[in-house]
């Protein structure tokens, strides 16, 4: 198991930095998602911690040593590529025993390490397969085995579930995050989308145009988002702004009590998740803000609500559909005062 | 509701003129020499009555023509290797190498193609010729002391025929070795193969249909070649496309020459054959 | 392999697949009576042989002329048949390829042999020119073919069927959709059978009548005995039309021609 550390990384084109100066701390067999939306540095990341870039400056130190200078095929990692890159001249097991023969591995040794691997991703019986023979969710697996026989030092995954479809992509999610707690691999995971990155992650860093905007576990980013950009990147909000005053927040809901430095009289953003908030019918004496409906959308388990408050603003919830309410009711509002997150003062 | 499928003859049309031109002016006179090269000798006149396999008793038994089909064959694999062997390279870096590098090249690989095959055998002939600029120059610097016999042999032959047919080589290894996600060598280094490991393992295998088209393509090409060896050989090596000609042209021996033709076109498509049982590739659909 | 050398190494084989025309070019602005290299002085001296020669500029009139029926016979029905392959030609697909290109996976020789016994055959007979045509419509079809298909390559059969549904005819909708879309396949196809055409030698050899000459054929013979550097200014000349044509149609028109 391996520690991945990587301090002030910075890629230049020579169009402006593609990433910026950035420090991340990879304990052992953690997993951790750079999540992002595209061109935002994530996988030029990728890439210079695989050693498929150069990096401009800084350091990537696996267990202390510095790989800057390692060349690719020295740095034993384990990479799954997007569209799989499996070599299409060789079977399956050609495939998975590609990276032993590098490893000047004996031949039982190899066999008995590929039957292993191949009952871990559930494929044995397929050795003898051409990858144009298999399935997308099967070569993804390949892939996967494939990477992870050499029993490389960390493993780099880039999008590898971009090109299945969305049912076979949450199994897959599953899946990979299911083997890599059983292998206990240090791992790097590439991707855009935020659901996959909260699903898997022990951690995620979300960049944005070259720099780190925040790192945190899945629960941080999402409900201490650390500014305005990531909290809109991941998942639905509502932006509530109010006036600072006595350490309060007054708003269309109440006031709502902050902690930190914010100067009196200052106007402040607050987030407001979707699903923090309740609704009531308008006669049931509870607290909360009057609104009325203007659109809903019923998706099964779920019902989204465009509400508009009395000071014309528009606030989106999400409810369980056990109480519907229709286009034009006028319904109250409640939302806990813990539920608001205080994004920044409104510049 | 269900339509019945409306008979349509309209597009047809469109494909009529190019099926009759081909089926007139391809298949018939195609299927006609084959016939023909079963037809007695005439007697002054191209070919006489009545159907014989002299012909081919005269191939057979004639050592001269068999040893001429020989040769061609040989002169065709050597340009066919020395094709693959120089062309490859080249292939590689317009796939793969700098961009600057790739237009010019690419536009540098194309151009002699533009230029008619006369002129470039002509241009072979002031370059490899007894006074050629190559023997003159060799002797100028004095290292040599007579003109080396560049041209009117096998070698001549050999050098122009790589020159026109190389072209035809690189292109499809070219676009072969384009159709090669860059993934996949990315994938073997980061198993740990290096640049050239990488290389013999994924990227050479994964060419092998561009460089099976270019063999095949040059190989049938240099067989059938007539102006380049007729220039280059003149009167003293003479390859059997051009033994061909010369015996429907000038002694107007027209079964016979259909014999030889179609000797000289099935001994080809049999290495050909043998080539793509050789080189099948099992991992393709 | 280093870069340097890999690099040194592709130079060198453009130098070898540029030599012989280089040569030919140069050569052509001989002062001298002979083919010397270096050439003794510069010269347009052949240049006015040739064009005094009257053998050699009927020979490149019947070869322009040749070339320009060609071009229109081949556009047209290669133009059809790559219509008919993109849109029509279903199951039957690789098959119509497959014979299209043909003439261009046959030997060259093979198919100008079988064409004169055959025209010979059917009381044809190369006096007219209906042989040499024939022949070089087949030999520049392919690649006519070539280019109006790949031009073609991207079209999508909804965007008829959208422009049926917004109500467009069947004349309409070749000429507002097919036609911009092959347009520039049409024209570089043609271009490039006119060079073809301009160029093919063997085809000519076995169909022309007797007393009739291309310009290959003529340069050809003329090779045979004669070694003046006249030869050099006439396939000069040859090079630099075939050339004017690809660069105008490549960088003053803007196609891109497809030799495969």
């Amino acid at each position: 198991m391996t520690e991945v550390s990587i301090e002030k990384l910075t890629k230049d084109y020579g169009q402006g930095p593609a990433v910026n100066s950035i420090s991340i701390r990879i304990a052992e067999g953690e997993f951790i998602s750079l999540l992002g939306p595209s061109g935002c540095g994530k996988t030029t990341t990728l890439k210079m911690i695989a050693g498929f870039e150069d990096a401009t400056e800084g350091a990537i130190r696996f267990d202390g040593r510095d790989v800057v200078h390692v060349p690719v095929e020295k740095r034993d990692i384990g990479m799954v590529f997007q569209n799989y890159a499996l070599f299409p001249h060789m079977t399956v097991e050609k495939n998975l025993a590609f990276g032993l023969e590098m490893r000047k591995l004996p031949k039982d040794e190899i066999r008995t390490r590929i039957a292993k691997v191949l009952d871990m991703v559930q494929l044995t019986g397929y050795s003898e397969r051409y990858p144009r023979q298999l399935s997308g969710g099967q070569q993804q697996r390949v892939a996967l085995a494939r990477a992870l026989v050499i029993e490389p030092k960390i493993l780099l995954l880039d999008e590898p579930l971009a090109n299945l479809d969305a049912k076979l992509r949450e199994e897959m999610r599953v899946f990979i995050r299911d083997l890599q707690r059983r292998v206990g691999i240090t791992t790097v995971y590439v991707t855009h989308d935020q659901a996959e990155a909260m699903t898997m992650s022990d951690r995620v860093v979300v960049m944005f145009g070259g720099r780190i905007a925040q790192i945190g576990t899945p629960s941080d980013i999402y409900e201490r988002p650390a500014n305005l950009e990531v909290a809109e990147f991941v998942g639905q909000v509502n932006i509530i702004r109010g006036k600072v005053g006595n350490r309060v927040v007054s708003t269309a809901f109440g006031d709502v009590p902050v902690s930190g430095d914010f100067a009196d009289g200052a106007e402040l953003m607050l987030a407001l998740r979707p699903e923090a908030v309740e609704l009531l019918p308008i006669n049931s004496g509870a607290t909360g803000a009057p609104a009325k409906v203007l659109s809903s959308y019923y998706s099964g388990s779920l019902v989204d609500y465009r509400l508009e408050l009395a000071t014309g603003a528009v606030v989106n919830v999400q409810t369980f559909p056990r109480t519907r309410f229709a286009d034009g009711d006028q319904v109250l509002v409640h939302a806990p005062s813990d539920r608001f997150w205080p994004l920044g003062i409104v510049a | 509701m269900i339509v019945p499928p409306r008979k349509r003859f309209g597009p047809l049309l469109l494909i009529a003129p190019a099926a009759i031109l081909l089926g007139v002016f391809l298949v018939l006179p195609y299927l006609n020499i084959v016939v023909m090269s079963f037809r007695m000798p005439g007697q002054g006149t191209p070919y006489g009555p009545g159907f014989t396999l002299g012909n081919y008793g005269k191939f057979f038994s004639d050592f001269f023509y068999v040893q001429q089909v020989i040769n061609t064959l040989w002169i065709g694999f050597l340009t066919t290797f020395i094709c693959l062997v120089l062309g490859y390279p080249v292939a590689w870096q317009l796939a793969r190498g700098a961009s600057t590098f790739r237009a010019l090249g690419y536009a540098l690989v194309l151009s002699p193609l533009l230029v008619g095959i006369v002129i470039r055998s002509y241009g072979w002939t002031i370059l490899l010729g007894n006074n050629g600029i190559i023997n003159r120059t060799l002797t100028g610097w004095g290292l040599i002391d007579g003109p080396l016999p560049l041209m009117y042999n096998a070698l001549g032959i050999i050098i122009a025929l790589v020159h026109v047919f190389l072209p035809f080589m690189i292109l499809p290894i070219m676009s072969a070795i384009q159709g090669i996600d860059p993934s996949l060598e990315a994938a073997a280094r980061s198993l740990g193969a290096s640049k050239v490991t990488s290389f013999r393992r994924i990227t050479l295998p994964l060419s092998l249909p561009g460089i099976q088209a270019g063999c095949i393509l040059v190989f049938v090409l240099s067989l059938s070649a007539y102006v380049t060896p007729s220039l280059i050989g003149g009167l003293r090596v003479k390859t059997m496309a051009v033994t061909v000609v010369d015996a429907l042209i000038d002694t107007f021996q027209w079964p016979f020459g259909s014999a030889l033709a179609l000797m000289l076109s099935v001994t080809g498509a049999i290495f050909v054959v043998i080539f793509g049982r050789l080189t099948v590739m099992k991992w393709k659909a | 392999m280093s870069k340097p050398f890999f690099t040194v190494y592709c130079l060198i084989i453009y130098a070898f697949l540029l030599a012989p025309i280089a040569v030919v070019v140069i050569a052509s602005f001989n002062a001298g009576a002979f083919l010397t290299f270096p050439p003794q002085g510069l010269s347009f001296r052949w240049y006015l042989v040739f064009f005094n020669n009257e053998v050699f500029m009927r020979a490149i009139r019947t070869s322009l002329w040749i070339a320009t029926l060609t071009m229109v016979i081949s556009g047209i029905i290669g133009t059809m048949a790559a219509m008919f392959y993109v849109t029509h030609a279903g199951k039957l697909k690789e098959t119509v390829r497959v014979a299209m290109l043909a003439p261009l996976l046959l030997p060259e020789v093979l198919t100008a042999i079988s064409l004169l016994f055959f025209v010979y055959s059917v009381g044809l007979g190369t006096q007219n020119l209906v042989g040499m045509i024939v022949g070089h419509v087949l030999i520049t079809l392919p690649f006519v073919f070539i280019n109006v298909s790949a031009s073609m390559e991207s079209y999508d059969p909804a965007w008829s069927l959208a422009a049926q549904s917004l109500g467009a005819g069947r004349f309409t909708r070749f000429r507002r959709i097919m036609l911009p879309l092959i347009k520039p396949g049409v024209i570089g196809g043609c271009l490039f059978a006119f060079i073809i055409s301009f160029d093919v030698f063997t085809i000519s050899f076995m169909l022309k009548g007797v007393g009739m000459s291309t310009l290959p054929i003529q340069l050809f013979d003329y090779l045979r005995t004669n070694f003046t550097p006249e030869a050099a200014a006439v396939s000069t000349c040859s090079i630099v039309l075939t050339m004017a044509v690809v660069v105008i149609s490549e960088k003053v028109l803007g196609l891109r021609i497809h030799r495969f």
